[in-house]
């Protein structure tokens, strides 16, 4: 089975007809058949009507009112036409938020699978001991991003934190350390970093698994062939890794899209929406502002860039089979 | 001659081991200091000297006044095991069920035969596109209007289905082989028999992974608690550990030991699980 | 596979019944009337006087007993949206002070004046009347207040060579205080003669720290003869004079945009002035012993303002015991009770009677100056309007971009156009009486 169908964004071609077991050509076996399927799917069925998609359906019109959280007796709900649309494309948090969602993905995605692959290659060598170190570079993995972000915002306090002290210690006091997270050009790339340090694991799991599954023939065949490590690495591993890093690329756009909880334990967005994100945005408007149109706005317009995005991805790797 | 040219391929060698070590060595550095700066700092008992060690190496050596009392005073001020209860509640509850219900749906759609199968398939894999986080403020004034804000089943009914689950495990039982079923049929096998004593044994890997992936989604899980929980009788760890990382005056000795209390639990069952656990992590990204 | 989904399905029925029987035990039956109340987790020593409170006020009698639940204070306001939409407020919360309009207007609080003695009320200090007035009705009650001055340096002032006024009726005016600036720049150890506590960051800081000197220059933050339009006053000619003149401050280096710490002040002594608030007494009585003089606020133009205002307690439309929360909260009100809060956190205290009893704030106190300054009337509420929560942000955006280098007309406006369109997306936040 292909990485690409297991991965949402990817085109999934649906059998025209479900193969499977003649269950018997009895009326009464076909209809228990059929009362069994609707039957298995009625729980998981339901609650993804309920919801998603009537939430879902919900913000739509709710982008077209000027719906409160708290409903008001003096100001009732109003139909209100375009009016978020219009205020939401002149609303420079928003364009704050869309810019560093895309910078994210843009920087990160690459990174962390470049360093997941790298780490994948280290640790698949045949040295010993190299099963710990699997066990240590995995482990934050299991860590609670909320915990994960609480730690680094002691390690990136610029005063006093590790890092600060360290940058200063390894350049002699020559670097002039930053004021990570209340310095409005560091405070997202500190959330990126601590972001990579605590995801990068699970990919290098993935491409582990992924180096593991390429046959040995490929390499001898290389040798054969007078290729040496490096070559083989980019003309045996790389290769036969590209459905693995497809996925890897994949879910972590996604992840980079949905970027919420470091932001929020950290710096809430500030400062000066340095570190604004969509769902931050969301959730300032409709859960803090209680401007519940304005944010259902945000969540339709959020929803067709993550569409136009897998849109894209979908002709681009189409493009990529060919 | 050669002699001398074994013992420089061995030196080589052994230089190139070295490096290999010392690059390995440097990255767990990497990954260690932070966990290792927290669980030190958590065991100091003095608050003066973890914030005076928290500029230098001083922070990752356990010297001092040491003892579990930053632990105990997180216990006297909060309800840490409530807080730890509600969170292996909702997620265990939500994990099982959508399991279950998941599998049941992907079933119904790989392997039997009804109107509408194809038509439910595309649905499914069109939800896949819209992220729940999305849609959390209209879900919020819904499960308001039956009063359920503050609550243990707010945080796991919308949670149990995802379709990005539902299709991993399509796909996996789209691929078993129909030779069992046929011979099942025969010894005249339900559709609900075929589920639970053919596919389900068969199909443990996607369960595995399943299990692994929803587990850790809902345990992390931020956003919505954050909205929908008020007191501590409901909250899980994520948000209560925001909460008391926010709280004035910022006293990092116990906020480490809350951050351990939340870390060593899944630390160690990390540890013990570790063959099983990494293999289906791995199993996600190859296997459908 | 069959057994494991009955249990599930058991489970999921019977988890929400289960969930939802434990909420309805209180109320009935006999015995003490249960009440609950909301605090917001602030310092540590609010938090352990407010317990104690909690504990004494159930102990000393037995007919309402205090269920307190303290909430953190980063998400206190989310806690209530959500609780409000929710119907589950409790019968006493605390909350912050220019937040009672919102909560006022939409319903969540009842008038407090029907439970208000004269005598309680002829107490209280007059900004404390005047946080807690909305519509005319009083809603909300605080135990303490808040006051800002500038905090000086003694030894510097007196190396300068400047005057320090003797209280409220001899501020320095602008011209005095631009002056003591400059003078305060000459000297060796001064490298930014004020701190405006920019290391707050961009927040309610600004708002209150900063809208006393626009109105102070004569302008203000909105219209207040009806509270319909900030545009003309918040963008009129004295605002921008105001903000104009704040820039200049940053610019010509009398003040610095970006201090590294909290103690220029106090500890590095790098700065002779500090203008924030009463609560920063503490470090500063510990930094400078005995080489601190607190100034009383300058008259910039037209008058002398002062910030004010503080968290207070209000008793929700969704309590059906008004009567017993009113009780806990008179009980917060004595003024022995004041005292020992205050005594904990440092604050104003809320009646006069109280402020005589206190050692900081009373005849001759180190902090007697706040007082003298609230009493007095010097104190302007934030703006009394439900658009308040949009009226700071708003300002404060403008703020931050102000002191990093940008056009003050421009920015004004621009927070003067998000206020107004707030209110007209409200229509006008009408009240039907």
């Amino acid at each position: 089975m292909k990485v690409e169908e297991t991965s949402p964004e990817v085109s999934v071609e649906i059998a025209e007809k479900v193969p499977g077991v003649n269950f018997g050509s009895l009326k009464s076996q076909k209809r228990r058949e059929v009362i069994t399927a609707w039957l298995f799917s009625a729980p998981s069925l339901t609650l993804l009507v309920v919801f998603l998609i009537v939430p879902f359906v919900m913000a739509f019109i709710f982008s077209l009112t000027d719906q409160r959280l708290i409903p008001n007796r003096y100001v009732p709900t109003a139909f209100i036409g375009l009016r978020n649309y219009l205020r939401l494309f002149s609303d420079d948090a928003f364009y704050r938020a869309i810019f560093n969602n895309f910078l994210f993905a843009i920087v990160v995605v690459p990174t962390q699978t470049a360093f997941a692959l790298l780490l994948a290659v280290l640790i698949n060598q045949n040295l010993k001991g190299v099963r710990i170190f699997r066990t240590i570079y995995f482990s934050p993995v299991v860590i609670t991003m909320v915990v994960v972000a609480v730690v680094w915002s002691n390690l990136f306090n610029p005063g006093q934190g590790f890092i600060n002290q360290f940058l200063k210690f390894i350049s002699f006091g020559r670097i002039k350390p930053p004021g990570w997270l209340t310095d409005t050009h560091y405070a997202f790339p500190a959330i990126m970093i601590l972001s990579v340090w605590q995801g990068v694991g699970f990919q290098m799991i993935i491409f582990l698994a992924g180096l593991q599954d390429i046959p040995a023939e490929l390499y001898e065949a290389a040798r054969v062939d007078g290729a040496n490590k490096q070559q083989q690495f980019w003309l045996v591993t790389l290769p036969q890794l590209k459905n693995t890093t497809i996925f890897v690329f994949l879910t972590t756009t996604i992840l980079a899209f949905k970027l919420f909880t470091q932001v929020w334990v950290l710096t809430k967005g500030g400062p000066q929406n340095s570190t604004m994100t969509t769902i931050v945005l969301l959730y300032r408007q409709g859960f803090i502002q209680l401007n519940v149109g304005y944010s259902s706005t945000i969540a339709v317009v959020f929803f067709f860039i993550v569409l136009m995005i897998s849109i894209l991805q979908r002709v681009f790797l189409k493009e990529q089979r060919r | 001659m050669a002699r001398s040219k074994r013992i420089k391929v061995k030196t080589v060698m052994i230089f190139k081991n070295f490096i290999k070590y010392f690059i390995l060595i440097a990255l767990a550095l990497f990954f260690l200091f932070p966990v290792v700066f927290m669980f030190v700092s958590s065991v100091k008992t003095n608050e003066m000297q973890v914030v005076s060690d928290m500029s230098s190496f001083r922070g990752f050596i356990p010297y001092g006044a040491l003892g579990i009392k930053n632990y105990i005073n997180v216990f006297r001020e909060m309800h840490f095991g409530r807080f730890m209860f509600n969170s292996l509640f909702i997620t265990s509850i939500t994990v099982l069920a959508g399991m279950v219900f998941n599998s049941m749906l992907a079933f119904s759609l790989a392997r039997l035969h009804f109107k509408g199968q194809r038509f439910i398939v595309s649905i499914v894999v069109a939800l896949m596109i819209i992220p729940i986080e999305s849609v959390v403020i209209p879900m919020l004034l819904m499960v308001n209007t039956v009063g359920w804000i503050d609550s243990y089943q707010v945080q796991i009914f919308p949670f149990i289905a995802e379709p990005f689950f539902i299709f991993l495990f399509y796909q996996f039982f789209i691929g078993i082989p129909y030779d069992f079923d046929e011979a099942a049929v025969v010894d005249g096998a339900t559709p609900s028999m075929i589920y639970s004593r053919i596919i389900v044994p068969l199909s443990r890997p996607v369960f595995a992974s399943v299990l692994i992936l929803q587990s850790m989604f809902r345990w992390n899980e931020f956003l919505w608690p954050l909205m929908v929980t008020q007191g501590p009788k409901y909250r899980p760890l994520t948000v209560a550990m925001q909460q008391f990382f926010s709280q004035d005056p910022r006293l990092w000795g116990e906020i480490f030991a809350f951050a351990s209390m939340v870390t060593l639990p899944l630390l160690i069952l990390f540890l013990f699980f570790q063959k099983w656990f990494i293999q289906s992590v791995a199993s996600s990204g190859i296997k459908g | 596979m069959k057994k494991l989904f009955c249990i599930l399905l058991a489970l999921l029925i019977f988890v929400p019944l289960f969930a939802g029987g434990k909420q309805e035990a209180t109320g009935a039956g006999k015995g003490p009337v249960v009440i609950t109340v909301w605090f917001h987790s602030g310092k540590g020593e609010e938090r352990a006087v407010l317990n104690a409170q909690v504990k004494e006020f159930n102990s000393m009698q037995n007919e309402v007993q205090v269920k307190a639940i303290m909430l953190p204070e980063g998400s206190y306001n989310q806690q209530v949206s959500a609780a409000s939409l929710a119907g589950k407020l409790p019968d006493l919360l605390d909350f912050d002070g220019p937040n009672l309009y919102n909560y006022a207007w939409s319903g969540h609080l009842i008038p407090l004046d029907p439970y208000i003695s004269t005598d309680l009320k002829s107490d209280l200090l007059p900004s404390i009347v005047a946080q807690g007035t909305y519509g005319g009705k009083m809603y909300a009650l605080g135990t303490f207040d808040s006051g800002l001055a500038i905090w000086g340096n003694k030894a510097y002032l007196k190396e300068a060579g400047l005057r320090i006024p003797t209280g409220i009726k001899d501020p320095w005016d602008l011209n005095e205080f631009n002056t003591a600036l400059k003078k305060l720049k000459a000297l060796d150890k001064v490298t930014y003669p004020i701190t405006f506590k920019m290391n707050y960051g961009q927040g309610e800081w600004y708002t209150y720290g900063f809208s006393p000197i626009i109105q102070s220059f004569g302008g203000d933050l909105i219209n207040r003869s009806n509270y319909q339009s900030a545009d003309g006053v918040l963008n009129g000619p004295e605002s921008v004079a105001a903000m104009k003149w704040f820039q200049s401050l940053f610019k010509d280096g009398y003040a610095n945009v970006k201090p590294a710490g909290d103690d220029d002040f106090y500890g590095k002594k790098t700065a002779a002035l500090s203008y924030v608030g009463h609560w920063m007494y503490g470090p500063i009585s510990k930094g400078l012993p005995g080489n601190f003089v607190l100034l009383p606020m300058p008259e910039f133009g037209k008058k002398v303002v002062t910030g004010m205002g503080s968290w207070c307690w209000g008793i929700t439309t969704k309590s059906k015991h008004p009567k017993a929360a009113w009780k806990f909260l008179s009980y917060l009100m004595q003024p022995s009770q004041i005292l020992l809060m205050t005594n904990a956190n440092g604050a104003v205290p809320a009646r006069k009677s109280a402020l005589a009893l206190s050692k900081l704030y009373g005849k001759n106190g180190t902090l007697e100056l706040f007082a003298e300054q609230l009493n007095a009337g010097l104190g302007m509420p934030r703006p009394k309007t439900p658009a308040y929560p949009t009226i700071t942000t708003a300002f404060a955006e403008a703020v931050q971009n102000i002191v990093t280098g940008a056009d003050v007309k421009t920015q004004l406006d621009k927070a003067a156009a998000k206020i107004d369109q707030n209110i007209k997306d409200n229509n006008g936040y009408p009240i039907h009486k």
